[in-house]
């Protein structure tokens, strides 16, 4: 009981403190809409697709079209025409990142490939980021396609060459052009093709990208789960400044409850923060965390109990104020980064990854990301879940080791 | 003088503290190495990801009939399990679906790749349809998009051999010409010797392409001119903005110390001396100015030395760096007579800076290719426009493109201050 009475009593004097809602709540919204909206696709009219600017300078070629056609009929990107005024701005819509390529047809490409020169296309893209990788690959398939059909339609006039002979050259290029037409309107529905399906077991719907949200919120759960720590951790400090602490072992109550006391509203702190963000995460930003409420329950227990374990640490190895900011803040960016709340570990470097794998703050990403982007339940939060366990008695042994009343 | 001695005691103080130590030096370093280690490969050589390997199962169920003289699922495992992909892809066999499916549902996985029964029956049989499936972790975005752009060309290979004996088939019997299967199959031949020859030719090719002739968008950031690379612009941004962030919250932390004075009697004493009230705050706001000289001098040598940052022509580092200095002790000044204890300054510090350091880009300074509107957003900043101002730096700007930037700055650090000043007089009037 009096185990309660000092959580409860530390519980008051935290939420009576305006800063606690600004550094628990306030903050880690923002930076969740932030973040989400950064990171959300982008799309225009609902369409998800890159956009890729067009510049066609074969004004005569009739080839232009039938690739615009297949760019059009891409997944991946989505032609936008840049008139002659536009195309002298290319370079600066890309970095402005309003395109994610472009494509410029010099003039005598069609006449070229008809020839079978196998002429080349220039393509403007930044390769060192995702979207400008992946628009590459994308206009890369579509030229790939285009020079299918035009060796297509050289191999069938060459046949019908041998079997029957054309009767004038003018013959022979509308057989061409037939024969690219027909080729590429069966490239629009490819006879083998590659289906792609998520793994998102139904937690977004069918042919949806994830959100940015679905990175952002668990991701800044876990971030401020950290950060909340510098007014919890700062009352164990203040406490031991003023001699409270070792006024307390004046009394009947032992230092096993006092410790105690200080964890579980550390605990209930992070908790009730955990509760909010998730309640804010699913009505405001559609992250589904209660498709699994179990899981999401147990990953929400469990962060938080390793996360007052560290506030235990902090506030036990603190002296003073700054110091528990200090420690809370290096923990923070420490355990956020590596842990892949910034950003998914997918995009990192191997060595990074693999030591931020580690981390019990990337355990916790993963078990939350089971549930909000992988759609899965109870039994794929188990062992995210039991690590942050492990983590907890690990932190929570080192900080009573640490520990001083005075 | 003795404006001076004020000024210099206060940086000794900051130099002092630890707390005022990691703010000014360890944080920012710490962010921009931690994402130095995450992104170091990208800031090595060439401008791709140095990326992890990408884990690859895959489910060969094509049942080849023994008339079709091939097995294309097996060339598809094959190609996929191929030396020259050995860095990119690290390739297992389920031995069923519902495995491959398991294994990426339990992160064994990243990328399942599923070859159906009849594949090798669709690759011959006109007018029939099939798919390869893939089933990948939604967590993950680079890695199945290469698999899928892999398969996908293996694929386009048989589709493109498929689609030209049928467009044989159709247009010669469309002229009146019977077609026998030996035409088709022929066709079929030719554009696979055509194929063959063309993919030569691609793994031949410079760069990796015949077909495409790529560059990068003129006067993207490509940051340090001497180490190259994008990768080093990107860390040229990140260390940009936490530099500004540091900085804004060294100029409110260190204008600080007139509020802590203040409450704890010393500045009343001071008063009372023979200086004038003039000189003990000139000395204080110009202690707040000295911390930030040595502030950020330490940060972009210190980046330079650790990162391999080059900042860029040295006139306009200076001017920037003026610009920065000026702008970020205007606000802590201002922000500072605000605040009347000290007990206030953590939760208005932290929140004023997070926010407008948010808003004006700090935490997303090396995310490429931000809509247009973030850069609206950033510049009603006046860190985001600090930050404008080091990219512009960064990327080998001259003094006449840094000159509006810095005459903002100025600007905005001048008015700020001023306001502060004002504040803080009537406080001690």
């Amino acid at each position: 009981m009096r185990l309660v009475d000092i959580a409860l009593k530390d519980l008051l004097q935290i939420i009576r403190d305006w800063k606690s809602a600004l550094f628990m709540v306030v903050m880690p919204i923002l930076f969740t809409v932030f973040f989400g909206l950064v990171f959300s696709p982008s799309s225009v009219d609902g369409d998800p697709r890159l956009p890729v600017g067009f510049v066609n300078q074969d004004q005569e070629g009739n080839l232009v079209g039938r690739l615009q056609e297949l760019l059009e009929n891409s997944d991946i990107v989505r032609p936008v025409s840049l008139e002659a005024d536009e195309a002298t701005r290319m370079d600066e819509m890309l970095r402005d990142g309003d395109l994610a390529a472009a494509l410029v047809v010099q003039v005598g490409y069609s006449q070229q490939a008809f020839a079978g020169e196998d002429p080349s296309l220039t393509v403007v893209a930044d390769l060192s980021t995702t979207s400008g990788q992946t628009a590459h690959s994308g206009i890369e398939t579509a030229v790939s396609r285009l020079r299918s059909a035009v060796e297509t339609a050289h191999i069938s006039a060459e046949t019908f060459d041998e079997q029957e002979g054309f009767e004038s050259e003018r013959g022979r290029q509308a057989y061409l052009q037939e024969a690219v037409d027909l080729a590429i309107a069966e490239w629009k529905q490819p006879p083998l093709r590659v289906d792609v399906e998520r793994a998102t077991g139904g937690a977004t719907p069918e042919a949806e990208a994830p959100s940015g949200f679905a990175q952002s919120s668990p991701g800044m759960m876990v971030q401020f789960a950290i950060f909340g720590l510098i007014t919890s951790a700062m009352v164990l400090v203040l406490e031991r400044k003023s001699g409270a602490l070792k006024r307390l072992l004046t009394t009947p109550i032992n230092r096993t409850t006092v410790i105690g006391g200080h964890v579980l509203a550390m605990f209930t702190v992070v908790f009730l923060q955990q509760i909010t963000l998730a309640v804010f995460g699913q009505f405001v930003f559609g992250v589904n965390y209660v498709r699994a409420p179990l899981a999401t329950l147990s990953m929400m227990m469990t962060l938080a109990l390793w996360a007052a374990s560290l506030g235990l640490l902090i506030g036990a190895v603190s002296k003073r104020e700054e110091q528990v900011i200090t420690w809370s803040l290096i923990a923070m960016f420490v355990f956020a980064s590596l842990g892949g709340a910034w950003f998914p570990l997918e995009v990192a470097g191997e060595a990074f990854t693999t030591i931020g794998k580690i981390t019990p703050s990337a355990w916790a990403m993963d078990g939350l990301q089971n549930i909000v982007v992988r759609g899965q339940g109870l039994n794929s939060v188990l062992l995210p879940a039991g690590i942050l366990l492990a983590y907890a008695a690990v932190f929570f042994g080192l900080a009573v080791w640490r520990f001083r009343f005075e | 003088m003795k404006t001076f001695d004020i000024a210099f005691k206060d940086l000794m103080r900051s130099l002092r503290t630890p707390f005022a130590l990691v703010m000014m030096f360890g944080a920012p370093l710490l962010i921009t190495a931690l994402l130095y280690f995450a992104f170091g490969s990208l800031v090595g050589d060439g401008d791709r990801f140095d990326l992890q390997s990408i884990r690859v199962k895959v489910a060969n169920l094509d049942q080849p009939g023994a008339q079709d003289g091939l097995a294309a699922g097996q060339m598809l495992v094959e190609f996929l399990q191929s030396e020259d992909l050995a860095d990119l892809l690290e390739v297992s066999i389920a031995p069923d679906e519902s495995s491959a499916r398991m294994a990426v549902d339990g992160q064994q996985a990243d990328v399942a790749v599923i070859i159906p029964q009849d594949f090798t029956a669709a690759v011959f049989a006109p007018n029939r349809e099939e798919a390869v499936n893939l089933y990948s972790d939604p967590t993950l975005t680079i890695g199945p998009g290469i698999v899928e752009d892999l398969v996908r060309q293996f694929i386009d290979g048989f589709a493109g051999a498929k689609i030209a004996a049928g467009v044989v088939a159709e247009q010669v019997e469309e002229r009146g010409v019977a077609v026998d299967m030996r035409v088709t199959q022929d066709a079929a031949m030719q554009y696979a010797h055509w194929q063959e020859s063309s993919g030569h030719d691609h793994a031949q090719a410079e760069g990796g392409s015949i077909i495409l002739e790529t560059r990068s968008p003129s006067g993207a950031p490509s940051g340090d001119q001497e180490s190259g690379g994008q990768g080093s612009g990107m860390m040229g941004r990140i260390m940009a903005g936490m530099m500004i962030y540091f900085a804004f919250f060294m100029g409110a932390l260190s204008a600080e110390s007139i509020i802590r004075e203040d409450e704890e009697g010393t500045l009343e004493r001071l008063f009372t001396t023979p200086t004038s009230q003039a000189a003990i705050l000139g000395g204080k706001f110009a202690a707040i100015v000295l911390t930030l000289v040595v502030q950020i001098v330490v940060l972009l040598v210190a980046a330079r030395l650790i990162f391999g940052i080059g900042w860029g022509k040295p006139l306009p580092i200076a001017l920037v760096t003026l610009g920065l200095i000026v702008a970020a002790a205007g606000f802590g000044v201002l922000l500072m007579s605000f605040v009347k204890t000290t007990r206030q300054t953590g939760p208005i510090m932290g929140g004023v800076l997070t926010l407008t350091g948010l808003l004006g880009g700090l935490f997303i300074s090396g995310v490429p290719n931000l809509p247009e509107a973030f850069d609206t957003v950033r510049l009603s900043m006046p860190q985001g426009w600090a930050l404008h101002a080091w990219e512009l730096t960064l990327n080998g700007a001259g003094v006449g493109e840094v000159l509006v930037p810095v005459v903002v700055l100025l600007g905005l650090g001048a008015l700020f201050f001023g306001a502060g000043v004002i504040l803080f007089r009537k406080r001690f009037a």
